[in-house]
């Protein structure tokens, strides 16, 4: 990660978008920062950790968005100012507190939210948009169109929640995010935090010191109030402008990372000078009158952004207030069906739709090139599908599994969640997993299908979650399984990081954000301690855990927890070397014939095993291999033979 | 006629899901994909073969060429003898002390075993072991001591193949197998069609076949006992021969006994369907004898079979004495009518006399057990 402290104000740095955002609330004078990973948000904590100890600010990897985003709040509440970062789907965690953080006002800090959004749903469960919940919650918010803005705005957005004294969001996406440019620097301010709960009324000040939503039709009215007050700075914001000529054939409007897409697909067309684009960067509450002087550039009006139609919805619902005589544009966008209602955009997509629009043609390139730029890649990238890594405790877990549910031959089943083991849905987990929703989603619907002996079920309940998902989300529902009496397993992978995200650590990990040691919360003493029987496994050792699972699938009694610990091999490849090398011995080795058929190579498929079509024989990429040696228990022949490193 | 071959697919939709599965364990063993657990043999995997499936072919339930086989085994097609090929049969009991208080009758399988093993004609035996839990499991004796853990027994069927396929295939032991009649038919169909990528079934000198009018389930009458026994003081199961129609179960404390007709729900549903009740591919095969204790009915098949019996006879192993005529005339009645039944049975299941699920017979004999 880049260096976010640097003191060189105006000079140019490249970041990311994350770390140009966690400068940004550097420069504001933030105190507290605290997240839960999820990408495409982790390296704005993650970079503001890094740096935490260095320029006296705390941050923390909370256990989930919701603690997260109410640390913040504490912090704001003792006047110390505090971002909270999550990725789309926190906002659903954290968005009971929020419903509420805005009707109680925050403190003199200002708290500002950083919610990344991933399009496509490029590393999530879903493309949820934040826009329209920041909307129905009546929480400014705003967009970045750049990696400055992206610092800029967040710097300026610290000023103006705590000069409005409610939360602001600050929204990005996927592209904004990990994408990097150039970034000039700004002053970090000097000054001392000093953080003290202010229990004096301040008669000047509207905002009582108890920080609650009650009497709520007062709050609601205040907050209200607040809104107002940011449409009116947002109406002279400079993060909205136009470019473009007075009359234009066609008014774009966009924001974010599409602002850059439209840009590129006009300077594609050459359409300058017959093109108008309308950027906004402060996108609830709207800009109307702003807006509202645009919207007769032109007859035609295109909306480009991704996911929701909240910018196309909140225009046309001004333009619907419009006197009956005034003359309205006609829009495009997702409902006219110019621009995709799913999904990232790209240039090309917005050309497209200018073209059509315009009733131009344009021939991005050769249709053949497309076709032949991607046969030219594949040809020199090794054939892989999406899988866990070579050496991934998670396959050994989910091969036993799988195992256990078919010798239990009760048609058994996983209910998945959230994490690198989401990909289990998959080849990587031997299509183990039928449910998959939110985190502890899993669990939940575990407790529920464990319940239902009464009307003749008896199909074992896996439910499978991270250790970091453990602690975010899961807890509840083992307490309740364990409550209610409720016959399902809770398979928890300790690989001792949460993973997916980049190692973040978490309360099993002994380690803070801030690089310091701290308590391990042990998940077994928690789930020993609720009552749970609870067996700890080396998911490495098949026959053990399979004999485990099996022993627990025929026990009667209420929610049952299974440990399957074994550290990340990414993490544990970055502290030491391979335990062994692995190599095929090719005498052994059957291949196809009867009594194997590339077990191996075509059920188990570890990415650091291969298929030698010429030999008919396996062998080991010595690449890829990271010398785990768990595939010599699987292979029926005997023919992988691992030696001691 | 040449077949499609078939595959683990087959193998649990023919075998497996109609409930015609003995667990002899004849596809477990060398193959990751199908495995035993608690009576039941699981599909762990697709395997994707078509052209060569071994699970598929040696199992007895699996279409069978008795001609062939028996051509094979003995040199002549399949006979009309209800008690198979026959060189000679006697009745006969164990001369060693221990292994007569061990036996669950005469202990002659044990003797004829131990003798094996002493005289160097074997290396190892692959057994049924009754567990500490009082399940049946497969086990592979390499010494007299380890055979005389192997004595008695708990009337369930137990995967013993999967043990002998799981023998490394450059293991070159000597062995011997003790099994129950549909195990010596896949042995017998091993010996006719040699495995690949598995011990050579050349190595297997010597196979001791079980008399057996059924099995019972390794799974639910497991259960059952559970439920009414304390597993853990039980020393040994007994059905007496008839007119007793017991079962008995003796334990530390006494014995209890189960009315057979309450046992015989918990019969493997596959028996109903099994024409053989003196392991007629056997090299010796061993049995009872009625309104006899203390002695085996002994059944010699086989050049290797007549040659061990001589050989305990000659050291003293075995007591060997005439099986009574009338005894003779009994089993031979008793091993019709499990034919009889068997092939009705088979019918019944087919819907069609001309479809015998697995079993390919001369038309005439055919003909001659459903008269």
């Amino acid at each position: 990660m880049a260096n976010i402290e640097i003191d060189a104000p105006g000079t140019s740095q490249l970041f990311i978008g994350n770390e140009a955002i966690a400068r940004g609330a550097l420069e504001a004078g933030i105190g507290f920062a605290a997240a839960y990973p999820g990408t495409p948000s982790s390296e704005i904590l993650g970079s503001l950790a890094q740096v935490a100890k260095k320029i006296g600010i705390y941050a923390e990897w909370s256990i989930n968005e919701m603690v997260a985003m109410e640390a913040a709040a504490g912090a704001s509440f003792a006047g110390i100012r505090a971002l909270a970062a999550m990725k789309q789907n926190g906002i659903n965690v954290v968005s009971d507190f929020l419903a509420n953080l805005v009707m109680s006002g925050t403190g003199k800090g200002g708290l500002v939210l950083v919610s990344c959004d991933d399009p496509s749903a490029i590393s999530s469960s879903n493309e949820q948009d934040t826009r329209p919940i920041a909307k129905w919650l009546d929480i400014p918010l705003v967009e970045p169109g750049d990696f400055q803005e992206a610092k800029d705005m967040t710097k300026w957005l610290f000023d103006l929640a705590e000069e409005l004294g409610t939360l602001c969001i600050l929204r990005s996406v996927t592209r904004i995010a990990h994408a990097r440019g150039n970034v000039k620097l700004g002053e970090l301010p000097t000054k001392q935090h000093k953080a003290h709960f202010d229990q004096i009324h301040d008669l000047k000040n509207v905002m009582p010191t108890t920080f609650m939503p009650l009497p709520s039709s007062l709050r609601h009215f205040f907050l209200h109030m607040k809104l107002d007050k940011a449409r009116e700075k947002f109406e002279s914001s400079p993060f909205n402008r136009y470019v473009g000529p007075d009359k234009a054939d066609l008014l774009i409007i966009t924001s974010g990372s599409c602002w850059l897409y439209s840009q590129d697909a006009i300077e594609a067309l050459k359409l300058r000078d017959r093109v108008g684009i309308l950027k906004l960067g402060t996108l609830w509450p709207l800009p109307e009158r702003f807006v509202t002087e645009h919207l007769n550039k032109s007859d035609k009006v295109l909306f480009v952004e991704e996911i929701d139609p909240f910018l196309e919805r909140s225009v046309m619902e001004l333009a619907g207030n419009f006197p009956s005589n005034a003359v309205r544009p006609t829009f495009y966008g997702k409902r006219s069906g110019h621009i995709n209602a799913y999904g990232e955009l790209n240039p090309d997509m917005v050309i497209k739709a200018v073209s059509t629009i315009l009733g131009l043609t344009y021939q991005a390139r050769d249709i053949d090139y497309g076709k032949k730029a991607e046969a030219l890649v594949k040809s020199s990238v090794p054939e892989r599908s999406m899988t866990f890594c070579a050496g991934c405790p998670h396959r050994a877990t989910f091969w036993s599994i799988k195992n256990a549910l078919k010798l239990d031959g009760r048609d058994g089943f996983v209910t998945g969640d959230i994490g690198c083991y989401s990909l289990a849905l998959g080849p990587a987990g031997f299509f183990q997993v039928r449910t998959m929703h939110c985190m502890g989603g899993g669990a939940g619907v575990a407790n529920g299908l464990g319940k239902l002996g009464q009307f003749g079920f008896d199909q074992p309940v896996i439910a499978v979650v991270g250790d970091s998902t453990f602690y975010h989300a899961t807890i509840p529902a083992l307490i309740n399984g364990i409550y209610n009496q409720s016959k399902f397993i809770l398979v928890i992978l300790d690989n001792s990081a949460t993973a997916m995200t980049g190692f973040q650590p978490h309360p099993g990990t002994g380690m803070t954000a801030m690089g310091e040691p701290t308590k391990v919360v042990s998940m077994e003493a928690l789930c020993r301690s609720l009552g749970a029987h609870v067996e700890v496994c080396d998911p490495f050792d098949f026959k053990g855990t399979t004999n485990t699972l099996l022993k627990m699938m025929a026990d009667d009694g209420g929610a049952k927890v299974a440990i399957m610990r074994r550290q990340c091999e990414l993490v544990r490849a970055k502290k030491e070397k391979s335990p062994y090398k692995v190599h095929v011995d090719i005498e052994k080795c059957i291949g196809e014939d009867c009594g194997c058929d590339r077990l191996c190579t075509r059920i188990f498929l570890c990415p650091g095993l291969i298929w030698d079509k010429k030999t008919g024989k396996s062998r080991i990429d010595e690449v890829i291999c990271s010398g785990c040696g768990v595939c010599v228990d699987i292979c029926p022949q005997g023919a992988i033979i691992r030696e001691a490193v | 006629m040449a077949t499609k071959a078939k595959g683990c697919k087959e193998l649990v939709s023919e075998v497996i899901e109609t409930r015609l599965c003995a667990l002899c364990g004849a596809c477990t063993g060398n193959c990751p994909y199908l495995a035993y657990y608690k009576g039941r043999i699981a599909l762990l995997d697709n395997c994707s073969r078509t052209d060569e499936t071994q699970c598929y072919e040696y199992c007895p339930r699996t279409h069978i060429d008795m001609n062939a086989i028996s051509q094979k085994i003995f040199g002549m097609p399949y006979g009309e003898n209800e008690m198979g090929t026959v060189k000679k049969v006697f009745m006969a009991r164990a001369t060693d002390t221990i292994i007569k208080k061990k036996a669950q009758y005469g202990g002659v399988v044990t003797a004829l075993l131990s003798l094996a093993l002493a005289e160097g004609l074997i290396d190892g035996a692959v057994l049924t072991k009754t567990s500490d839990d009082k399940t049946p499991a497969p086990f592979l004796a390499q010494s007299v001591d380890d055979v005389l853990q192997c004595a008695g027994s708990s009337y369930m069927a137990c995967p013993v193949l999967g043990r002998y396929n799981q023998i490394p295939k450059e293991d070159s032991s000597q062995l011997g197998i003790v099994a129950m009649p549909c195990q010596v038919l896949s042995v017998a169909k091993m010996k006719a069609v040699p495995p690949e990528n598995r011990v050579s079934i050349d190595n297997v000198k010597l196979v001791i076949g079980l008399f057996c009018t059924w099995a019972l389930s390794p799974d639910k009458f497991y259960q059952f006992l559970k439920e009414n026994l304390d597993l853990s003081k039980v020393k040994k199961f007994d059905i007496p021969p008839p007119p007793a129609n017991r079962f008995d179960v003796y334990t530390l404390s006494g014995k209890t006994s189960f009315p057979l007709e309450q046992i015989r729900k918990f019969t493997m549903p596959t028996c109903a369907y099994c024409l053989d009740m003196t392991s007629e591919f056997a090299d010796i095969s061993v049995g009872s004898v009625e309104g006899t204790e203390g002695w085996n009915t002994v059944i010699t098949r086989t050049d290797a079979g007549v040659d061990l019996m001589e050989m305990a006879k000659k050291k003293g192993k075995l007591q060997i004495d005439k099986l009574p005529s009338s005894n003779l005339e009994h089993l031979k009645e008793a091993a019709l009518l499990k034919k009889k039944r068997a092939m009705n049975e088979i019918v019944k299941k087919s819907g069609d006399k001309n479809n015998l699920l697995y079993l390919g017979l001369s038309p005439g004999l055919t003909e001659k057990l459903l008269a």
